[in-house]
């Protein structure tokens, strides 16, 4: 037998080679139709294709699974989809590893150890449904719906916030998506233009663009497909690019101006900007009259700020930042304002930095047309019930949702003031929380008052697909499928390449995983709700692809995915704002009516104390956030983050590439250790790691301990005073070196506008933020 | 006579490593070896400004293989077809081989012994001893040509996410290869000590080429340290070969 598979391995071998003989005249004759499953071909060829969608990130990108012998062996991109085709980054690639990993949580698991130790014994689905639906109608008894706290990200989080919603918790969606990211973008955008224009996906057309300005947006170290392919199509059609950014990115690299900002004063160099172009006459001077409300405000209050008075806070040359304004304003209005994405930096200012980037977008008119920021295309798909719970939670006496920031409640509970009711009752006690898909503990500033927060919850669990950190502080782990192995809802795209499409499985869920659909629907039913009881979820994909004119079977014979009309500029004269006026707000009286600046103001966050670097992260193109570090061929490319450290400063300390060394925080708190790497592309008053190394649960053994975490040297935050987003560029380190305290030399002269942090005596600053 | 060839654009490329990752998904290549890579470099000064760019490598297929020179495994005749005329040529090749009608450098691996010669003699080091198997063999890129029988593309090139890599017939003067070739823009990871004709060309800005020439082009002439393997080795290697064949 053995010596039979012997030769018949060979035989595959020279069929092989004998493939090398080219046959016909192309070499990229029509790709043969997939045979369904034919496995002696090599590698992937022969698999069956099953369409679906990606979510190694939350771009969610079509995508075809290669399936051979009911094994998934590949993931491409699905030639069908208009954004993305046959491509996908690194992440998509390596979905099989996650699927596959085997550090995967398998079965229920219920805690025997202390809270974070990661201690558990193997339980029954029923009796960790059970235990759940107990604790949640315990708590609900004893301190009301408010006592429930629920975090969540992505599509495996939907159905379950609407069982805490039908609970009647206030705190039934507390995004770090937004309250760590994205949350003032999205505000300054809505409450400007009237739409998101930054919320899960960015509206800004780089492909068509004359120029392009990235204010600290990494594109291609982060990376979303469609939005990556359209900056390069731009870029190669010619685009000039501006990129600000206190490092010299990715981005930077092809930059043709580069401007190397002091961090913390983007504001300052955007007010100058748009006062160069008033005072120059360099904005379009019909759009604004016609289409935007609010510009004497804007004008009176960039008045003073002139390129002059802005250089020295942006540590900028004059020269430099007139070069780049002037074009910016010639490609007008064909110049794509990139909107920005991640943006809780400092806190105050915050929101005021997306504005100021809306009305820079605005002054070009770079509105609704190609190359500038355009509007989503509306796609067409039904609405099912069943993917709803019911129930509209009721605001309570003393809410966290509604009063400590004027504009939360758009986007949630905010994750500090949960925290911060759990912690100490304030303003009423949060007894329970629950969380699917994300990772908290290295999502969220302060860590360590999230840790002291969970020891204080009468209950805790998630839903997670891999023993993170936060499963390790869970009192039950419910383990998940993944997304190659359920169903989830119809997915719409409505960027410059509309489609419609659908998740799903391409495998049989492995071990006891179990889809969120049927979690959510276990658990509903243990407490008395009839809500997600079909008895598949399929039904529900079905009617919501009717309202498209659908069914699961058309559009699979379509290849999965139906291309659509894109419908994203405007005349000028159909321009119409989903806003009060109906124009775009240039000044935002809502905004005054909470007694908020109205228009950008420039408010200086504290420079670094002396000794002292300002922190600053990113992302690795092969990581998503701290989910994907344990994927072993993502962590195999990239398995440890570096410290960014600008070379003067380096040599002036003594240190070199490739030392390693530990961070310590204005706090005290520690890093694990880190290499160095040593670059004339940082300044010299920041340093800079990737996000999401440092992983602390043992349970993931590919990511443990390797790298550093930022997060676990985030510990001071405040909150941005519009929406109460978390910052998380408002901490400084120095560096440990084996057992020396070393200061980090202060190249930087400031300005007298720029306050410095106050340590306090012994390095005990205050830890954590607040109003 | 067609030269299968790779121009890879660094002013495209954003360093995201999809490429390396499509390779290891479509040839299953563990984690410790790979076929496709992208390495960094910079931000670092040169002549001609900061330079942030990436080294996406792979096999170079050379006009002058000198994996396929050292290899010590007897020549065995083989007839080839060209796949454009239909033309039929017999040559004798080693264990790895040039193809004399797509110039792809390939390995036959049913004789391949796994001495590791071919490995060492790389400048790129663009090839692995495949040593998870029983009888490890040699392993490297094949420019999918796999793939390309099937009508598929290379599948680093099918998952590029900026459309980097342009990959084609350098002697079709129609193709998209042949021109920037022709145009003079492209360079090709060479030194003064190493020059065997790499087919793996690179574009981009000049402070970037400038710095992947500085930090990767190979200075070391590899195969001329080769030691042919003894006659132990080839015994070893066959035993190797029954033994995982029992």
């Amino acid at each position: 037998m053995k010596r039979r598979r012997f030769l018949k391995l060979s035989a595959s071998a020279c069929a092989a080679l004998a493939a090398l003989e080219l046959k016909g005249t192309g070499m990229f004759r029509p790709a043969a139709a997939s045979t369904g499953g034919s496995t002696d071909l090599p590698g992937s060829l022969g698999a069956k294709d099953i369409p679906s969608v990606c979510e190694m990130c939350f771009w969610r990108c079509p995508i075809v699974g290669k399936v051979k012998n009911g094994k998934l062996v590949k993931i491409e991109g699905n030639p069908k989809s208009p954004a993305n085709d046959t491509r996908v980054c690194a992440r998509g690639n390596s979905g099989i590893q996650l699927l596959y990993d085997p550090d995967r949580l398998k079965y229920p698991m219920k805690r025997t150890g202390k809270r974070g130790e990661g201690k558990w014994a193997r339980i029954s689905w029923d009796e960790a449904l059970d235990e759940v639906a107990h604790n949640m109608k315990k708590v609900v008894d004893k301190h009301g719906p408010h006592a429930l706290a629920y975090f969540d990200h992505g599509a495996s989080a939907e159905f379950m916030r609407g069982v805490f919603k039908a609970l009647g918790t206030e705190n039934y969606t507390n995004e770090p998506a937004f309250f760590q990211c994205v949350g003032p973008a999205a505000l300054a955008f809505i409450k400007s233009m009237g739409y998101i224009t930054s919320g899960t996906r960015q509206y800004v057309d780089m492909k068509n663009a004359k120029a392009i300005l990235l204010v600290a947006s990494h594109i291609g170290e982060n990376v979303h497909v469609s939005h990556v392919k359209e900056y390069m199509e731009g870029l190669d059609n010619g685009a000039k690019l501006v990129v600000v950014d206190p490092r010299f990115s990715a981005p930077a690299g092809k930059a043709d101006i580069y401007l190397p900002i002091r961090p913390g004063t983007d504001t300052a160099l955007l007010l100058a900007w748009m006062n160069f172009i008033i005072e120059n006459g360099l904005y379009d001077k019909d759009f604004v009259k016609n289409h935007c409300t609010g510009f004497d405000d804007v004008k009176a209050a960039v008045k003073k700020c002139t390129i002059e008075w802005a250089a020295p806070i942006c540590d900028l040359k004059a020269e430099d930042m007139k070069r780049a304004i002037i074009t910016l304003a010639d490609a007008r209005p064909h110049v794509a304002i990139h909107p920005g994405r991640h943006a809780t930096w400092y806190g105050k200012g915050d929101t005021s930095r997306h504005q100021a980037l809306a009305i820079l977008a605005s002054l070009f008119g770079a509105v609704g047309v190609p190359g500038g920021l355009y509007f989503p295309t509306p796609v067409k798909k039904a609405h099912s019930e069943c993917a709803e719970c019911g129930g509209e939670p009721e605001t309570p006496d003393k809410s966290i949702q509604e009063d400590y920031y004027p504009f939360a409640s758009m986007f949630g509970s905010p994750t500090s003031k949960i925290i911060k009711a759990s912690r100490t009752g304030d303003p009423y006690p949060v007894k329970l929380w629950g969380i699917n898909g994300v990772n908290i503990l290295q999502t969220i500033p302060n860590p360590y008052h999230t840790m002291e927060a969970i020891n204080k919850l009468d209950f805790i669990f998630c839903e997670e697909i891999l023993p993170t950190e936060t499963a390790m502080w869970s009192d039950i782990v419910l383990p998940g499928a993944t997304y190659l192995e359920r169903f989830d809802a119809v997915y719409t795209y409505d960027l410059l390449t509309p489609y419609i499409t659908v998740r799903q499985p391409m495998v049989k869920s492995m071990f006891e995983t179990r889809s969120s659909y049927w979690i959510a629907g276990q658990l509903a039913k243990r407490l008395g709700m009839d809500c997600f009881q079909r008895k598949n979820i399929k039904e529900i994909v079905e009617e919501e692809l009717q309202g498209a004119g659908l069914t699961l079977e058309s559009l699979d014979k379509k290849g999965g995915l139906v291309p659509l009309k894109a419908n994203p500029y405007r005349e000028r004269k159909d321009l119409k704002f989903n806003t009060d006026s109906g124009k775009i707000a240039l000044s935002v009286e809502d905004y005054a009516d909470e007694d908020l600046d109205p228009v950008p103001k420039f408010i200086p966050t504290p420079a670094p104390p002396k000794g002292f670097a300002r922190l600053i992260y990113g992302r690795v193109p092969v990581h998503t956030f701290s989910r994907t570090m344990n994927n072993s061929w993502l962590h195999n490319e990239w398995p440890e983050n570096e410290l960014w450290l600008n070379d003067e400063a380096a040599s002036k300390m003594g240190l070199k590439d490739g030392d390693e060394v530990v961070l310590e925080n204005q706090d005290g708190k520690k890093s694990l250790p880190i290499k160095l790497k040593v670059t004339p592309g940082i300044r010299p008053d920041v340093v800079y790691m990737a996000h999401g190394y440092g992983c602390r649960s043992k349970m993931l053994t590919k990511a443990f301990e390797k790298g550093a975490s930022d997060q676990f040297v985030i510990t001071r935050y405040e909150n941005d005073p519009f929406m109460g987003a978390s910052s998380h560029r408002t901490n400084f380190v120095r560096i440990i070196k084996g057992t020396k305290v070393m200061d980090i030399p202060d190249l930087c002269p400031l300005p007298p506008q720029l306050p410095r942090f106050q340590l306090k005596k012994g390095h005990t600053a205050k830890t954590g933020g607040g109003k | 006579m067609s030269q299968l060839a790779m121009v890879i654009d660094l002013k495209r490329c954003v360093g995201c490593h999809a490429c390396a990752l499509a390779c290891r998904a479509e040839w299953s290549i563990p984690v410790d070896y790979h076929r496709n890579w992208v390495y960094r470099m910079g931000p670092e000064k040169t002549p001609h400004g900061l330079s942030y760019t990436f080294y996406p490598g792979l096999c170079n297929h050379c006009d002058d293989p000198k994996c396929v020179s050292v290899c010590p495994v007897d020549p065995e005749e083989r007839t080839f077809k060209d796949p454009k005329t239909g033309k039929k040529k017999t040559i004798a090749i080693h264990a790895t081989f040039k193809h004399p009608f797509t110039g792809a450098v390939l390995i036959d691996k049913t004789r391949c012994i796994g001495c590791g010669s071919c490995v060492e003699a790389c400048p790129y080091g663009a090839r692995y001893l495949n040593e998870e198997l029983d009888d490890p063999k040699a392993d490297k890129c094949t420019f999918c040509v796999e793939r390309l029988e099937a009508g598929e593309q290379p599948a680093c090139v099918k998952t590029c996410i900026t459309r980097a890599r342009i990959f084609g017939d350098l002697s079709d003067k129609s193709s998209e290869v042949h021109k920037i070739v022709a145009s003079g823009k492209a360079i090709r990871l060479t030194s003064k000590e190493v020059n065997i004709g790499p087919n793996v060309y690179y574009t981009g800005l000049k402070k970037d080429t400038h710095l992947l020439i500085k930090t990767y082009a190979p200075h070391e002439r590899k195969w001329e340290n080769v030691k042919a393997p003894t006659r132990r080795d080839i015994i070893m290697a066959a035993v190797r070969r029954l033994k995982s064949a029992v």
